[in-house]
């Protein structure tokens, strides 16, 4: 029963504000610029069904319940922030599926993802890693240099908070070069303890983000 | 099944593995839920399941579905009384129509059922505006359970707290549903939204007139049975039409349902069986059925017309967006060219 969210589609609408809401997250900062790459059955339909709005919304910080989000188009003209829409065949997917690029003043962040019905989404690209997140659990996503041994440091990190890890999986794009680590976690995260796991050696980048709303 | 719906639905029978009802074992299908909820309070078995996995406690639980139903019922005034149209300007108003009718007495079925219409008419109304709503399970087919639940709470008088436990069975059974079926039209056909809708609002109406577990089952059984093969054929591919109208006639469906259940009828097919056949259906179903707006209502020449109508207009609006883009880039060249002058 549910999620409360602006209509009209739960995978049109709040489905695809809640992949907005992943970009956002990552990001973590207010974006400067926003594209949204649709798989052309999404191109074809996103209008009608608010996705744009959607889109934007989420990528915004926007929760899928908001009322703001049929507005969030304008919000994102007054912000400032250079939106653009494009069509691009991304293969052999589900039909609603979108590649979204969007940059801040110190982040780029591009995530291709799906969603597949009632409001619920399937990201299965993070910065070209290739992965599996859906938003339903606090989930740490590591950017690294990939070198032995960096698996059991995060785990121990992790360990050391009392936190059960429930998933964790790996990607690389070359051996000993830009790897990608997802660790979904049982129970949320401290400030302190990401900020550990991120002045590890070899550790680029850390976020932890909570469940998508 | 996905997280995000059992987090929401708050009851899922995978969720159940240590249930006290059911030891070591999981409930993962009707039949089973049967054997477990036996002579029990069918919310309670739900809740008591679902608290033990998911983590929330069922206070937790009860908040959220509390908080649902106060947003239903806000989408329900505000959807009666609003005939503005919808983005697609296809449909609006229809909520309102039955409600000025039934309060002017120019209505001839019987409060229940009108309300039912008026509530579920009002909830599809709002959503096709992007109004607020609880997706029950999904936005297209969301006015059912509302419309069910509260035009049943109000005629009969039946206290808040029993409508909430009344969206615990409600969200149970869809889960149940969505351990073998994607709750989609673009999985299956609209047997997958609205009919899981309205067999999930009959488990519930059976439950809140005070039916046994088994009854609850038999309605949702009933009502999913008779709605197997319905294609989702979108005019223009918006939640629109046919999606708005045929939220108010599967309402009274369900109503029907629960009503045959709570007089001792019971489908010959049992539930679980009628959840494959949905889903064999469905694989069947041609793709042009299953929401691509490619088959059925949305290529009638009305559809196909109104279809290219919409296009026209969404590419229009890209245009204009496009321009603006230019003239703002213009504008920006320009003024970093007399800042260098």
């Amino acid at each position: 029963m549910g999620p409360v969210m602006v209509g009209p589609s739960s995978s049109h609408t709040a489905g695809t504000a809640r992949l907005g809401r992943v970009a956002h997250e990552i990001l973590d900062e207010d974006p400067v610029m926003l594209r949204f790459f649709l798989h052309p059955p999404l191109e074809r339909t996103f209008r009608g069904h608010g996705s744009d709005f959607a889109l934007v919304g989420g990528a915004l910080g926007l929760d899928v319940h908001d009322p703001r989000i049929p507005e969030a188009i304008r919000i994102a003209e007054q912000l400032g922030v250079d939106v653009d829409f494009a069509e691009e065949d991304l293969g052999d997917v589900h039909p609603n599926t979108v590649r979204i690029v969007a940059k801040g003043a110190a982040r780029e962040v591009e995530i291709v993802g799906s969603s597949i019905g009632g409001a619920a989404i399937e990201v299965f690209s993070i910065n070209g890693f290739s992965t599996r997140y859906k938003g339903d659990s606090p989930t740490l996503l590591l950017f690294y240099r990939d070198r032995i041994g960096m698996i059991h440091q995060v785990a121990e990190a992790i360990a050391k908070e009392g936190i059960n890890i429930a998933s964790l999986s790996c990607s690389r794009k070359e051996r000993g070069k830009d790897a990608f680590m997802q660790v979904d976690v049982d129970s949320p995260l401290s400030q302190d303890a990401l900020e550990r796991i991120l002045a590890l050696e070899d550790m680029e980048d850390a976020r932890y983000l909570d469940r998508i709303p | 099944m996905h997280r995000f719906f059992e987090d929401f639905t708050l009851a899922g029978s995978r969720l159940a593995r240590q249930s006290p009802y059911y030891g070591d074992g999981m409930i993962a299908s009707f039949n089973e839920l049967l054997a477990a909820g036996e002579g029990l309070d069918l919310a309670q078995v739900f809740l008591d399941s679902d608290a033990e996995e998911s983590g929330f406690t069922q206070q937790q639980i009860i908040d959220a579905l509390t908080r649902r139903r106060e947003v239903m019922w806000e989408c329900v005034r505000r959807g009666k009384s609003n005939s503005g149209l919808s983005m697609g300007r296809l449909v609006g108003g229809e909520a309102m129509a039955m409600a000025t009718a039934f309060n002017e007495g120019k209505t001839f079925l019987d409060p229940l059922t009108v309300k039912t219409m008026i509530y579920s008419l009002a909830v599809m109304d709002e959503n096709s505006r992007m109004g607020v709503i609880v997706a029950a399970p999904t936005a297209g087919a969301g006015g059912v359970v509302p419309g069910m639940l509260l035009a049943l709470e109000e005629e009969r008088n039946i206290a808040p707290e029993k409508t909430i436990r009344g969206l615990v069975v409600a969200g149970g059974c869809g889960s149940l549903v969505s351990l073998k079926a994607n709750i989609s039209g673009a999985a299956g056909g609209c047997q997958n939204e609205v009919g899981v809708a309205t067999a999930m609002g009959a488990a519930a109406i059976a439950y809140m007139m005070g039916g046994t577990t088994r009854q609850c089952v038999q309605a949702a059984a009933l009502a999913l049975k008779n709605v197997l093969g319905l294609v989702c054929d979108p005019v223009g591919g918006l939640v629109e039409v046919p999606c708005v109208k045929r939220n108010s006639f599967y309402a009274v469906h369900g109503l029907t349902a629960a009503q045959l259940a709570l007089a001792g009828v019971v489908s010959v097919i049992p539930m679980d069986e009628i959840i494959d056949a949905m889903v064999r259906i469905g694989r069947a179903l041609p793709r042009g059925l299953k929401e691509t707006a490619e088959g059925g209502l949305a290529m009638t020449p009305t559809g196909c017309a109104i279809a290219e109508r919409i296009m026209g207009e969404a590419n229009e609006k890209r245009q204009l967006a496009a321009d603006e883009r230019e003239r703002v880039a213009a504008e920006r060249k320009a003024e970093r060219g007399e800042g260098t002058n």
